[in-house]
């Protein structure tokens, strides 16, 4: 469902993924361990591009929606002026090759040598949206399928907890909003808030905000949610209720990537968990495997610790 | 003649009572269309910094604007007044009222400009992010998340912005126009009251009652935009 080759990211001089590669399955729950400043943000951030990656790709359902390098599309290459040089020169100086071979050829110079001309930059940029928007790309488009759960909810404080349900799919056309209306109320009955409909988020305990911010990402129907700590701003006594709601839409089947620091519900409800370390990925498996007999000495560290 | 005939005299004399009401117009028409470009001006400019587009167009209006605050900011009004008034529009028969209003059209931008930048920036990144996490661009997490949020952080901002404008549209007296401070003044000169004392404190508490006005309407504006943060 996704699947994320080799993406670094670094904030300036601060290198923050070094090279992360996974895939995550429809119906999988990955959570993703770490210590402080590991990158478990950084990456989850990356899944729906909320921070762009500035090496790699991330694939969503076979549709690649990372601003990829231009060097590695072949089809954006070939619409540069470089490209065009390079094949005449190629085809005048091996005369009879197969168009094709020719093709391979010069792509792969213009890779290796990277040929293409930073004033081709700009060209490149026009010609890679041209592309994403033939082939469906469109990183709003791919959002809309990935609901986000944050740290801090980041409801929206100008509206009321309808309003912030109802927003998205009214705006984006996907709902008229009488449909959106009865399926925010749908929703705000299943967490038990419906009483909560025309308050303002301000109003609300963070136990309840954070309850409503899950609701507002499911109003959109998404195939998988990133939560990014959702119980770590919380008081302890409302812990439980958010754990319990992820914990359903678990067992609904739900695609899920969670960064927590709740061990317990990590080994409980992660089907496979990921710990990072520095930038990469230290050690996967399942939870058992994991939890129970971790194999990398960073891992080993961080069980001691928090454990 | 003491203080209380002298006020008497004031008002009930229509020539006076004219001239302090014409001066009256002038002060409120030059600073509600002052306030209206200023407004105006202000928020493109603040939508114009705060964009990342990285286009040249953009980035040279970026440095337009920049360049556009630093001087407004930097000079005295009354002087950007004279370089308006006997430079830049010292054209026959070009009404100064007019050039007065840009003037100070132009100079509140700056402010406006300013205040609104901060407000946009003081909404939490996290509203924005949120938005865009749903799947909607950026025009309408701005025009339907951020904006509504930043408005609220500013009213106060540009109420003071819109009351400092009043008071100081009282300098337009210096490029003879009969404004509400120079209509005191030319009452004050004229032999019959033989007096600046009352007719500056009439005006003073016209001023100030448009103030107040003004502050009063802003008060309503944001006690409703307050309604989303009540507890
Ligand atoms: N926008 C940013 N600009 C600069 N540095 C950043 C930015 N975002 C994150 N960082 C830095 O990147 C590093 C990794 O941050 P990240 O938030 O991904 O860590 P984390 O594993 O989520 O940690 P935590 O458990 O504390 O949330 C940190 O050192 C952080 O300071
Ligand atoms: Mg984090």
């Amino acid at each position: 469902m996704i699947s994320v080759k080799n993406i670094h990211k670094s904030f300036g001089e601060l290198s923050v993924l070094r090279g992360v590669s996974c895939n995550i399955e429809a119906g999988e729950k990955v959570v993703i361990l770490g210590p402080s400043g590991s990158g478990k943000s950084t990456f989850l951030r990356c899944l729906n591009l909320l921070e762009e990656p500035n090496q790699g790709e991330i694939w969503v359902e076979d549709k690649l929606i990372t601003n990829a390098d231009p060097y590695e599309h072949d089809e954006i290459i070939e619409l540069s002026q470089t490209y065009a040089d390079l094949y005449a020169k190629y085809v005048l100086e091996n005369d009879g090759t197969a168009g094709d071979e020719v093709k391979k050829a010069v792509i792969s110079r213009i890779k290796e040598q990277r040929l293409l001309k930073k004033r081709e930059g700009s060209l490149f940029k026009k010609a890679l949206s041209q592309y994403q928007a033939q082939h469906g790309i469109d990183i709003n488009l791919a959002r809309q399928d990935m609901g986000m759960v944050f740290q801090h909810f980041n409801l929206f404080n100008n509206m009321t907890v309808l309003k912030n349900l109802t927003l998205a799919p009214v705006q984006l056309g996907l709902k008229t909003p009488e449909e959106a209306e009865q399926n925010a109320m749908r929703l705000l009955q299943r967490i038990g808030l419906a009483d909560k409909r025309d308050e303002y988020p301000s109003k609300l305990s963070g136990g309840q905000k954070q309850r409503v911010a899950i609701a507002r990402a499911l109003a959109m129907n998404p195939k998988v949610m990133l939560f990014d700590e959702p119980t770590s701003a919380l008081d302890p006594e409302m812990v439980g209720e958010v754990l319990d709601l992820i914990r359903e839409l678990a067992d609904e089947g739900m695609t899920m990537v969670i960064v927590t620091h709740e061990m317990g519900f990590a080994r409980e409800v992660g089907t496979r968990i990921l710990f990072m370390d520095e930038g990469n990925i230290a050690e996967e498996g399942t939870p058992a495997e994991v939890f129970d007999n971790p194999k990398n000495p960073r891992t080993i560290q961080f069980f001691k610790a928090v454990l | 003649m003491n203080f209380f005939e002298k006020t008497v005299q004031l008002f009930t004399t229509a020539d006076y009572l004219k001239l302090m009401f014409t001066g009256l117009g002038y002060t409120v028409v030059i600073s509600i269309c002052a306030a209206i470009l200023g407004l105006v001006l202000g928020t493109l400019v603040a939508l114009c910094s705060i964009s990342k587009s990285k286009g040249i167009v953009m980035r040279v209006l970026q440095g337009i604007c920049k360049v556009y605050i630093t001087i407004i900011r930097g000079t005295p009004m009354a002087l950007q007044l004279f370089i308006m008034v006997f430079a830049i529009f010292a054209i026959r028969g070009f009404p100064t009222i007019v050039t007065a209003i840009l003037a100070f059209g132009i100079n509140s931008g700056a402010y406006v400009a300013e205040n609104i930048r901060a407000g946009i920036l003081s909404v939490d990144i996290g509203q924005t992010e949120a938005g865009r996490a749903l799947g909607l661009n950026s025009r309408v997490t701005l025009i339907k998340i951020v904006i509504p949020q930043a408005i609220k952080n500013v009213i106060p901002a540009i109420g003071n912005e819109l009351i400092a404008l009043i008071k100081e549209t009282s300098i337009v007296s210096m490029i003879s126009i009969t404004d509400l401070t120079m209509a005191a003044k030319i009452i004050g000169a004229g032999n019959n009251l033989a007096s600046y004392v009352v007719p500056m404190t009439s005006a003073a508490v016209f001023y100030l009652a448009i103030v107040y006005l003004l502050t009063f309407g802003i008060k309503i504006i944001e006690k409703r935009l307050r309604a989303s943060d009540k507890r």
